[in-house]
Order: structure tokens, then C-alpha cells, then sequence
């Protein structure tokens, strides 16, 4: 049950960041709420996720399954040209961010 | 162009603010002890708040990809630096050694969002009429 708990918080993580580069500053009502909303759900899951998972690893695996979700979705449906130096960059921040909290850091 | 120029700068500064809000909300969750203090729980709120905000503005111009790779890099990062100041955590070299690879892919993406910004649009070569479009 609990990898659903974290499947479902990876979903509303991704829709968090998709909605974020939408809702232009808050100025667009619309996505600000599917913004904030999907916050939210994202945030209750994940905390459910934790009961169960290990604090750190439950991050770990949160933030990178995450991270290269949006990083795909925007190369293939928002036009978001990805090239080998930013895809360097983006694995480097992931892999540290999962290093850091498997080292213990939550 | 300049304006274009000014407008990522602009961007990554309001991003880099992005990842200190995200500091501000993972600490404050923490010390909320899952939502049961009132106080740090209703900080979360506001913080929360304000790293969305500033999320979604930085996102205007900077990819969504590298966007939520910093903002979340900093977030862990700065979460990690700062838990020992006001938890009474510890920071371990092992740690240290993964929030430094976090800085490096952070400068490294702003340093290759750069050029691809500030790029002035190339113009076409010209006596290749009608034949590059069918290479």
C-alpha cells in the first residue's frame, strides 16, 4: 500500500511543477489552484507514504522518480529542448538530493 | 538581447528564492511533528505558499526540468545545512560530499541555461535555397 501512497505523491508532484510553469506567477487563477491543490494531495500522500517508509528513502525515491518525470514530460510535450549538458546537470542534482537523504539527512 | 538577458537572471534569482522558501517549508514541517503544533504548522502554510509562488514565476522562462531540480536540490541542501542549527542534528562528511554535488549541478545548469537564453537567433545560410529542406 505504501508504494501506491508514493506512486499517487510522484503523480501530484509532477502536476505540482507542470502547474507551477502554467499558472505564470499566480497571475493565472486556474492553475494557481491546480497548483496549490495538487500540493496538497501531493503533500498528504507523501506523509502517508512515511508512515511506512523510511523517512529518507521515501524522500529519495519521491524526489527523483519526480525530478525525471517532469524533466520527460517537459522534453516531450512542452518543447522543452533537452540537451546532454542540461541533462548532466539535472542527474547530478538528483543524484546528490538521493545521496543526501539515503546518507540520513531527514 | 539584453532584455532577454535580464528577464533569466531575473528568473534564477527568483528561483534560487524559490529553494530558500522550500527550506523554510521543509524545516517548518519538520518541526510541525506532522501537523500537530499549531505555530510551525501554520509557518508551513505560509511557506508553502511561497515557494509555489515563486516556483511559478521563476518557471516562466526556465525549463520545468531544470527548474524542479534546483528548486528541490536547494530545498534538500539547504534542509540538510541548516537541521543541525535547529534540531540538534549533525551534518556528517558523507553528507557534505552529496550537498556539494548539488551545488556543482546547480551553477552547472545555470551556467547551460545561459547561452541558450541570451542565444541571438542565427540566421539561414543563404545559395541553400530549397535544398536543406529536404536534407
Amino acid at each position: 500500500m505504501q508504494w501506491l501512497y508514493l506512486a499517487i505523491a510522484v503523480v501530484f508532484e509532477i502536476a505540482v511543477a507542470i502547474a507551477a510553469g502554467k499558472a505564470e506567477g499566480f497571475k493565472n487563477r486556474k492553475w494557481t489552484i491546480v497548483t496549490l491543490v495538487s500540493g496538497a494531495i501531493g503533500t498528504y500522500f507523501l506523509s502517508k507514504a512515511l508512515l511506512t517508509f523510511d523517512v529518507g528513502v521515501g524522500y529519495a525515491i519521491w524526489t527523483s522518480i519526480s525530478g525525471i518525470g517532469i524533466t520527460l514530460l517537459g522534453a516531450l510535450f512542452f518543447g522543452q529542448r533537452l540537451n546532454w549538458r542540461k541533462a548532466i546537470g539535472i542527474a547530478a542534482i538528483i543524484i546528490g538530493v538521493v545521496g543526501l537523504q539515503l546518507s540520513g539527512a531527514a | 538581447m539584453s532584455n532577454t538577458g535580464r528577464s533569466s537572471a531575473n528568473s534564477w534569482l527568483m528561483l534560487l528564492l524559490a529553494g530558500g522558501f522550500e527550506v523554510g517549508y521543509a524545516l517548518s514541517v519538520g518541526g510541525s511533528h506532522g501537523f500537530t503544533r499549531l505555530s510551525w504548522s501554520l509557518v508551513a502554510v505560509v511557506f508553502f505558499l511561497l515557494t509555489l509562488w515563486a516556483l511559478s514565476v521563476a518557471l516562466r522562462t526556465i525549463d520545468v526540468g531544470i527548474g524542479y531540480a534546483v528548486w528541490a536540490g536547494i530545498g534538500a541542501a539547504g534542509a540538510a545545512l541548516l537541521s543541525p542549527v535547529f534540531f540538534d542534528e549533525v551534518l556528517t562528511p558523507a553528507q557534505a560530499l552529496w550537498l556539494g554535488l548539488i551545488i556543482v549541478g546547480v551553477v552547472w545548469l545555470k551556467l547551460a541555461d545561459k547561452p541558450q537564453s541570451a542565444k541571438k537567433p542565427v540566421e539561414t545560410p543563404r545559395g541553400a535555397e530549397g535544398i536543406d529542406a529536404r536534407l
